[in-house]
């Protein structure tokens, strides 16, 4: 189990508590704050009655940027805890599991064949693509060494991961066309998305937060290592595929509708863990919360640093959360997974 | 994580965006010599300056496609051509028949078949150069535009001497070195008598369409994540061409010290919704997706239709003529929506 860390439950409880009040003023934020300076008055009237709304900027960008930053936050927070979880691998990330490379590939597909970029074409291509590539992962390492440890699955989502990489990059550079979609999508950008077609978005990643509570002791008992994980009476298969699953519905909903984002899923869960403790049934919805209030503030930042501009939270992300993960690593906590 | 080269193809497809319509104020091209071939040899300076020397002239000729285009304009056949999109499907071949069965040996920036490029037996490789800043400061280290970097350079310098067009300056400047350099290639002087005759009756026309018309158009790129791109009149050579034909761009930042665009996010769109016609580059966002943008729906000229997805043409005499005559049809349909 993860809890070298002595944390109390009433601790625990407190940091959650200061998590929220801290997505809060996220959210907050990130309604009043934008590359078009606004002021604090007008946003608050705007948001109040729509009609005193200028050129739409408050409804039309920031309300709709806040809540898709939360959403696919807490979805790639979520997603990265599971993923660590499920792997045991402190620097799991999208990508160990093929997720991201399959979503990526079915997206282009999609752009190639259908032309399709609507935020659904775009939802269901990236899940067919991410459960596809769960699924082939999955049954490759399944076929060799057995579920039992990580490091089969690991390797089998590198390679399949490279695989469908170089089958992405072939269209992408077969095609103009598509390049140029595949170029505006793979940017992972919160702004000029709309909320349009965000329902079954919403309605996959509310999936898959519930196979992700639903892994939740099978992840703390994975923790123990997997021999003694099955002596507890444990259905690794089940485990297995209960985190494949949420892994692959959150991934694919966040892919969706904001592009691929990085480095959320990858920090986020070793920030929450610092807060309280590394059980699942904590560390879980923390890591959510922490994913939130990381993609709006980075969100926040990208808005006020390019003038009439912005840099996209994408490569905000790259630079801050890169700086962050060395410094997670430099303390040392991730040895404790 | 792949956010890093995420940003990089960014950067590059930025830059690639930019660079299609890039300029100079002042080209390094006022003592480059003509072609010649006196005493037996065979010597033409570039616009970079550069000296390329031959035993007799060159009839072989590999080409960027743009350049490529111009070429044909004026009745000279390129044996090889390679270009940032792919050449097959490049609508803008399709009025040169005698096209489809030049070899191309690239379709997608920084991808050139070495080898097919070879089996072409190229006499000298025509490529493209863009000014980095407003002063026309050229990356001469660097690699030329279109190319991947300088080992792919030194790679076709090892088939062919390159010979390098920079689009940078006015407009007129640019096309004349293309006329110089295609001369020396070959070209009879009266093709490009009989290209500027057309040339000149479509700057007339469209002289006289800006005036009827009196209307602001904007050229802008955009999409969702980047928000709008801006062009500045004052550093694209095109457009500095076509205002001197009278017609009005929007120009709202002419000395902010930005270069080629000024950048709008879509909090910001209000800001630049001057113009009455809208020439959207083809590789961004339609008027569709732009409707879809809440901050960006109330553009006058969207909501009047006055959307048109504008390609990069290259500059020479003829695409210009043809490029002339679509803006002046299209300042003819348009109405003024931005009523002073």
């Amino acid at each position: 189990m993860l809890t070298t860390t002595t944390t109390g439950r009433p601790r625990r409880a407190l940091a959650v508590a200061a998590l929220l009040v801290a997505v809060a003023a996220a959210c907050l934020v990130s309604l009043l704050l934008g590359s078009n300076r606004l002021g604090l008055g007008t946003v608050l009237t705007a948001l109040v009655d729509r009609s005193q709304d200028v050129g739409d900027v408050v409804w039309g960008s920031r309300v709709p940027r806040t809540v898709l930053g939360l959403l696919v936050g807490a979805c790639m927070g979520v997603a990265g805890a599971v993923m660590q979880g499920q792997t045991r691998n402190p620097l799991a990330d999208p990508g160990i599991f093929g997720v991201t490379a399959g979503a990526g590939l079915a997206v282009v597909i999609g752009l190639y064949v259908f032309d399709a970029s609507s935020v659904l074409a775009t939802l269901v291509l990236a899940l067919v693509g991410a459960a596809v590539a769960s699924v082939v992962v999955f049954s490759v390492a399944a076929l060799g060494r057995g579920l039992s440890s990580p490091v089969p699955l690991a390797i089998a989502g590198t390679a399949v991961s490279a695989l469908l990489i170089a089958a992405t990059s072939y269209l992408v550079l077969a095609d103009e066309t598509t390049l140029a979609g595949y170029r505006i999508w793979v940017v992972g950008s919160l702004s000029g998305r709309s909320l349009t077609g965000i329902t079954p978005a919403l309605v996959f990643a509310v999936l898959g937060l519930l196979c992700a509570v639903a892994n939740m002791r099978s992840l703390d008992t994975l923790a123990l290592g997997t021999e003694l994980a099955t002596g507890l009476g444990e259905s690794l298969l089940r485990a297995r595929l209960v985190g494949l699953a949420a892994i692959t519905l959150l991934t694919a909903s966040a892919v969706a509708l904001t592009g691929p984002i990085g480095f959320v899923g990858l920090t986020a869960p070793h920030l929450a863990r610092a807060l309280v403790g590394g059980g699942h049934r904590w560390l879980l919805p923390a890591s959510g919360l922490v994913g939130a209030v990381v993609l709006l503030v980075c969100d926040v930042v990208g808005r006020l640093i390019a003038g009439t501009a912005e840099v996209e939270v994408g490569v905000v992300l790259t630079v801050l959360g890169g700086v962050a993960f060395v410094l997670i690593v430099r303390r040392g906590r991730m040895a404790r997974l | 994580m792949t956010s890093l080269p995420r940003r990089t193809a960014l950067a590059a497809a930025a830059l690639a965006a930019a660079a299609t319509l890039a300029s100079c104020s002042s080209g390094p091209t006022a003592d480059a010599a003509d072609g010649s071939s006196g005493s037996g040899g065979w010597e033409f300076t570039d616009d970079t300056g550069t000296t390329v020397t031959l035993d007799e002239a060159p009839d072989r000729i590999a080409s960027y496609s743009d350049y490529a285009l111009g070429l044909l304009s004026l009745d000279v056949e390129p044996v090889a051509v390679f270009g940032r999109v792919d050449v097959a499907s490049d609508e803008r071949f399709a009025e040169y028949p005698e096209a489809a069965d030049i070899p191309v040996v690239g379709n997608s920036y920084g991808e050139i078949d070495l080898e097919a490029l070879a089996e072409t037996e190229p006499d000298v490789i025509v490529v493209g150069l863009y000014p980095e800043d407003r002063e026309g400061t050229l990356a001469l280290d660097g690699p030329r535009y279109g190319l991947a970097d300088v080992e792919q350079q030194e790679q076709l310098e090892a088939i062919a001497p390159l010979i390098t067009v920079v689009v940078g300056g006015t407009g007129s400047d640019v096309i004349d070195n293309f006329n110089r350099m295609a001369l020396a290639l070959g070209a009879e002087q009266s093709s490009v008598d009989e290209a500027k005759t057309e040339f000149d009756a479509a700057a007339a026309d469209l002289q006289s369409a800006a005036e009827e018309s009196d209307l602001e158009v904007t050229q802008m790129y955009a999409d969702a994540s980047s928000g709008i791109y801006l062009a500045k009149p004052d550093d694209e050579p095109e457009m500095e061409l076509y205002r001197s034909y009278g017609v009005d761009f929007t120009d709202l930042n002419p000395d902010d010290g930005n270069y080629y665009w000024d950048i709008y996010s879509w909090e910001n769109a209000a800001q630049m919704m001057t113009g009455d016609v809208l020439l959207v580059n083809v590789e961004g966002f339609q008027a569709d997706d732009l409707a879809a943008q809440a901050t960006f729906a109330a553009h006058p000229a969207l909501v009047a239709g006055q959307v048109h997805a504008w390609n990069q043409v290259a500059m020479d005499y003829h695409s210009q003529a043809g490029h002339m005559e679509q803006l002046a049809e299209i300042l003819r349909s348009s109405q003024d929506v931005n009523p002073a």
